[in-house]
């Protein structure tokens, strides 16, 4: 026993693999550890956030360009509106000068000579008695079927064009002349109305591709951050599983995730220090207390063989060996139950048939129970598989249904049952005895802890704190509720995919 | 019996040594891995008994060396390191038997005596006979003086268990490790009620009882 060292590695090195529990997903629902913050499945959290950031980015985006775009649609039509317009009103303004001066013969004159020019500049002229026959212009009656806007009209006329008919669009401002004739002159607005449509198709391309540009880039974005924050909470939870040496990925890019990475990660090397600081004490000194213990325990037996003892000195003899074996039983408890804890990441895992192990342990109880006046049974799925330490977990459902055995008075009911549920193996272990006070259900997994009226029960305490240990170890949450009357303590434990065994 | 005992814990080993003496054998010892390996491979030994953590070779390493070079003695540990896991890496390993410090001496003898039985022992059997209780591992059925005795599965894997070691000592650690396939202790001496069940059907009625106590030990079924 004089070089504890090397051999201790396993206990005292964190290993830098992955946790060998596999990528479970799932984080302890309700911390068993003790009274402390609860902790929230994060990977969820994560993706609501980062992507209604994604979609209020596309929204702002989209709004703002469509504004943009639609005034500067709407400006373009008016100013050509206006300029059309004020082209017009000049041309009435003009023939009906002509008209006040000349009389009729000026104003057909006049318009004789603006409509040869029809077809090279669009001009629609047209005047007519006061019945409506049509006297000068390019038009062959007043057109029908007009939106009338006060003096302004417009209308369509089939020009013949290369391509065949086309109707052209017309505006035109109406007039009433002195005496009754109508004057109405027009301007072909085909192009002016195809320019205006180039520029709305102009306008949906420019606001549906920036749309496009900003969900691409949001979604991208908000990818990015999610994965980021994913490699994030998966090295935490590898680390809550026991594996301290892990750290949070750094980037290049020097941003503030590497600067929260730092962060964490300074956190990361502090506390692992001390918990090896912390380990490596315990583990020596359980390493160093066994060795006096073993001798101690060797000289008891090697007295206890002789055969002159006096019957006074045999029993405390005896007793004392049952005390060393008493300190030995909870050596051992501590250190399973620091290993579960702290290097859980480094036991060995197998496919466990969680039912075919609880039905045999609770066969394997049951004489003992019904000696004592207890029914135990079990209930429940034949098989449940799941991944983790075989030998733990039967420790710990040795632990609890023990423990039951324990508290549980003559003619009281134990029942050991695992249920398949969607988010795992449900293991519980219900009794009907004397339970524990709501009060006292999370301080009791503490280790050392014990109730107050079980003060003169045999009993180290710490029972309870390596199932609550295992159970952390295997990622699984654990619960005291009442069973009214009795305990009930139930384990939520990850379930192996049926066939996943590789 | 030759024995080798490769322990650097001399007052414990002084002790063991004193008591397995007493039990009739013939023991060796080395305080250390790279002595211990030497002794172990020139032979001669029928069991090795070893630390798992010693100076310059640990108890595992030894195993290594040992079977690399195609010696099947069996290995027995002894071993500080007591959590269920380390257990089961040292048989692993190709240890064949682990018991953790501080542990009874009555275990170690019956462990002994178990390693020694099973390397003589063959290994093909489906008839086992104690007395007049006969057990048929193929029909998986028990009789004792013509009389069907009717078992639960575990029961009859306890009497095999049993009769597989007639007239050797089996502790409870055993019995668990053995057909539980438990290694750890559990508080309460679970195996005590399984064995006077067994007991019951197998010796009540019968003038001659086959299975008996050993008093801190175990139990030990023999004619």
């Amino acid at each position: 026993m004089t070089d504890p060292g090397p051999t201790e590695a396993g206990l005292t090195e964190a290993g830098r693999g992955k946790s060998r529990l596999g990528e479970t997903r799932r984080i302890e629902a309700e911390d068993a550890r003790a009274p402390g913050p609860r902790v929230e499945p994060a990977p969820r959290r994560i993706r609501l956030s980062s992507s209604r950031l994604a979609l209020l980015l596309i929204l702002i985006f989209a709004a703002g360009v469509a504004l943009v775009l639609t005034s500067v649609y709407y400006l373009t039509a008016r100013v050509l509106d206006r300029e059309v317009d004020a082209v017009i009103s000049s041309e009435v303004a003009h023939l009906v000068d002509d008209y006040s001066r000349g009389g009729l013969l000026q104003l057909v004159s006049t318009l004789r000579r603006r409509t040869d020019s029809w077809g090279r500049f669009g001009a629609v002229y047209l005047l007519t008695e006061a019945n409506g026959y049509p006297i000068a212009g390019n038009l062959a009656g007043w057109p029908t079927e007009v939106r009338i806007y006060d003096e302004w009209v417009e209308f369509e006329i089939d020009a013949s064009e290369a391509g065949g008919i086309v109707a052209h669009p017309v505006r035109a401002q109406r007039f009433l002349l002195p005496g009754g004739r109508r004057l109405l002159v027009g301007t072909d607005i085909l192009e002016r109305r195809r320019l205006a449509s180039r520029l709305r198709t102009a306008m949906y391309w420019g606001i549906g591709s920036i749309v496009l540009l900003a969900a691409a880039f949001g979604i991208a974005y908000s990818r990015g951050i999610r994965r980021r924050l994913r490699v994030f909470a998966t090295t935490c939870e590898s680390i809550m599983a026991g594996d301290l040496s892990q750290r949070l990925p750094m980037q290049t890019a020097h941003d503030e995730f590497d600067a929260l990475a730092t962060a964490v990660n300074r956190m990361l090397e502090r506390i692992e220090q001390q918990t090896r600081v912390l380990r490596t004490t315990f583990d020596s000194a359980a390493h160093d207390l066994r060795g006096p213990l073993y001798r101690a325990r060797v000289r008891i037996e090697e007295t206890l063989r002789h055969p002159g003892l006096a019957d006074g000195s045999r029993e405390t003899m005896e007793a004392t060996l049952a005390e060393l074996e008493r300190v030995q039983r909870i050596l051992g408890t501590l250190l399973q139950i620091a290993q579960a804890d702290g290097s859980a990441h480094e036991l060995p895992t197998q496919d466990v048939d969680l039912g075919q192990l609880a039905r045999e342990l609770v066969e394997l109880y049951t004489p003992e129970a019904s000696e004592r006046g207890i029914t135990l049974v079990y209930s429940g799925a034949e098989t449940a598989a799941t991944r983790g330490n075989g030998q733990l977990l039967a420790q710990a459902l040795v632990n609890l249904i023990e423990n039951a055995i324990k508290y549980v008075p003559a003619g009281g009911h134990i029942e050991v049952s695992i249920a398949r549920q969607p988010d795992g193996l449900l293991l519980s272990v219900a009794d009907d005895g004397p339970g524990i006070p709501e009060a006292d259900r999370q301080r009791i997994l503490q280790p050392f802890v014990r109730l107050e009226r079980d003060r003169d029960q045999a009993g180290s305490g710490l029972g309870l704190s390596l199932v609550a240990a295992v159970m952390r170890m295997h990622l699984a949450s654990m619960e005291l509720l009442d069973n009214q009357p009795g305990l009930r303590v139930q384990c939520l434990l990850p379930s192996a995919a049926p066939g996943a065994s590789s | 019996m030759r024995l080798l005992l490769i322990e650097d814990d001399l007052q414990a080993a002084e002790y063991l040594i004193k008591g397995l003496c007493k039990n009739g054998y013939q023991i060796d010892h080395s305080p250390d891995g790279r002595d211990g390996l030497t002794k172990a491979l020139a032979g001669g030994y029928d069991i090795i008994i070893a630390d798992r953590q010693l100076p310059h070779l640990d108890g595992l390493e030894i195993i290594a060396a040992l079977r690399e070079r195609n010696d099947r003695t069996p290995v027995l540990i002894l071993s500080a390191l007591g959590t269920v896991d380390d257990r089961v890496h040292g048989l692993q390993a190709g240890g064949d038997d682990y018991l953790t410090k501080p542990f009874a001496f009555a275990e170690l003898l019956a462990r002994i005596e178990a390693l020694n039985r099973r390397s003589t022992a063959s290994a093909e059997t489906t008839r086992l006979k104690v007395a007049d209780l006969e057990l048929d591992l193929l029909a998986r059925r028990v009789n004792r003086a013509g009389r069907t005795i009717e078992l639960t599965t575990k029961e009859f894997q306890l009497l095999e268990y049993l009769m597989r070691r007639a007239g050797q000592v089996v502790t409870r650690t055993m019995l668990l490790e053995g057909v539980w396939n438990l290694h750890f202790d559990p508080q309460t001496n679970i195996t005590d009620v399984h064995m006077s069940r067994l007991r019951n059907a197998i010796d009540r009625g019968f003038s001659k009882a086959l299975i008996h106590t050993v008093r801190g030990a175990g139990y030990v079924l023999k004619e």
